[in-house]
């Protein structure tokens, strides 16, 4: 699944409504030969408008990191980052391991004072 | 119109697509529609601004999407941290692990060694008590052959038949297990070991007894005549005397 970006999804939604309803309504006030002619761009046209909205909902679906909302993503980020503290002073405290500690004193005595 | 809070962007996008399909469908019908079921124009205009609205409401929520991409970087950069500490916590508790085995063994062992010191400390023997008791062993051979014991030299490598007829093994058959197995086990016996009795051990035989046994052992046996197959006779007396150690065990 190849990921997407927001910038990849197009957002022009509009011109192509304004464009169905303008065939639409030429539809209704021209011959029967124009007519026809502006239903098959009109049903085109909305062909189109359907495809566009199905390729827009794939992107959104292969959108990375939209699976929470905002506040839940920045708990999630907290959470994380409390987690990586706690790791980082659980690491120092194994290095630091008062097995440790005899032997330093030892070493100096003056610094353990 | 209100977007309920804790539902996820992505469901939030597809909410405004679906609502885009439908505001633009009725659109449509509003627009092919027949004057009298036709909406009003400010209906219609309602209609548009709804449009209008879900259309900005999409950019938007694609800018949060975006702002939530950015968060989803720093979360998998935060993650792979969290899953290297992870990793070298795991790796550290494994190495301490490991200096613990070491360590309660080494205090095992150096318990050991102390509780032997101590009990060495308790029952010391002297330096002329212990020579003595390595001359006694040593002087009936008892202990390792002689360096020039051949065949045939009544100083014994092993123990004589004598020996083995008064040890334990030699009358293991005559007795009950029970027996055997206190016979086996003496010294565990009140948790004080006991030392063994150097007069009454088979090994204090004088060695005038112990050649003269021997001696006898090797009476019946025939002097090799040819020089070549000498290796051979030496297999035979060995055979000859365990043979002969085996039938008496039998007994």
């Amino acid at each position: 699944m190849g990921s997407v970006s927001v910038e990849d999804i197009d957002v022009d939604f509009l011109a192509l409504i304004y464009d169905i309803i303008k065939c639409v309504e030429r539809e209704n006030t021209e011959s029967a030969q124009a007519k026809r002619s502006e239903f098959q761009e009109s049903s085109q046209k909305i062909q189109e408008f359907h495809r566009k909205l199905d390729v827009t909902r794939d992107q959104i679906r292969k959108l990375p990191g939209i699976d929470y909302s905002k506040e839940d993503q920045i708990k999630k980020l907290e959470a994380l980052r409390k987690q990586l503290v706690l790791k980082k002073k659980l690491l120092q405290k194994y290095k630091d391991m008062c097995a440790l500690e005899g032997v330093k004193q030892y070493l100096n005595p003056s610094n353990a004072n | 119109m209100s977007t309920p809070r804790g539902l996820s962007t992505k469901e939030k996008l597809l909410g405004i697509v679906d609502d885009v399909e439908t505001i633009v469908k009725e659109l449509l019908e509003t627009t092919i529609a027949q004057k009298q079921d036709k909406l009003s124009h400010g209906e219609q205009s309602q209609i548009i601004q709804l449009l209008m609205s879900k259309n900005d409401d999409f950019k938007s929520t694609l800018n949060l999407a975006c702002e939530q991409q950015e968060i989803d970087q720093k979360m998998l950069q935060l993650a792979s941290e969290v899953y290297k500490h992870d990793q070298e916590i795991q790796m550290l508790q494994k190495h301490l692990k490991e200096a613990d085995t070491l360590l309660s063994t080494a205090l095992f062992q150096a318990k050991q060694k102390l509780d032997q010191i101590q009990k060495a400390q308790t029952h010391q023997v002297g330096s002329e008590d212990l020579i003595r008791f390595a001359h006694r062993i040593s002087s009936t051979n008892a202990v390792a052959a002689p360096a020039t014991w051949a065949p045939g030299d009544p100083r014994r490598p092993y123990p004589t038949d004598i020996e083995m007829r008064m040890g334990l093994l030699a009358r293991i058959n005559d007795m009950p297990i029970s027996q055997v197995l206190e016979n086996m086990a003496p010294s565990t016996r009140g948790g004080e070991h006991q030392y063994p009795n150097f007069t009454q051990q088979p090994w204090y035989v004088a060695s005038s007894d112990v050649s003269s046994s021997v001696s006898s052992l090797f009476a019946n046996i025939p002097e090799p005549t040819v020089r070549g197959n000498t290796n051979h006779d030496d297999v035979e007396v060995m055979s000859t005397d365990s043979s002969s150690s085996s039938s008496s065990d039998s007994q």
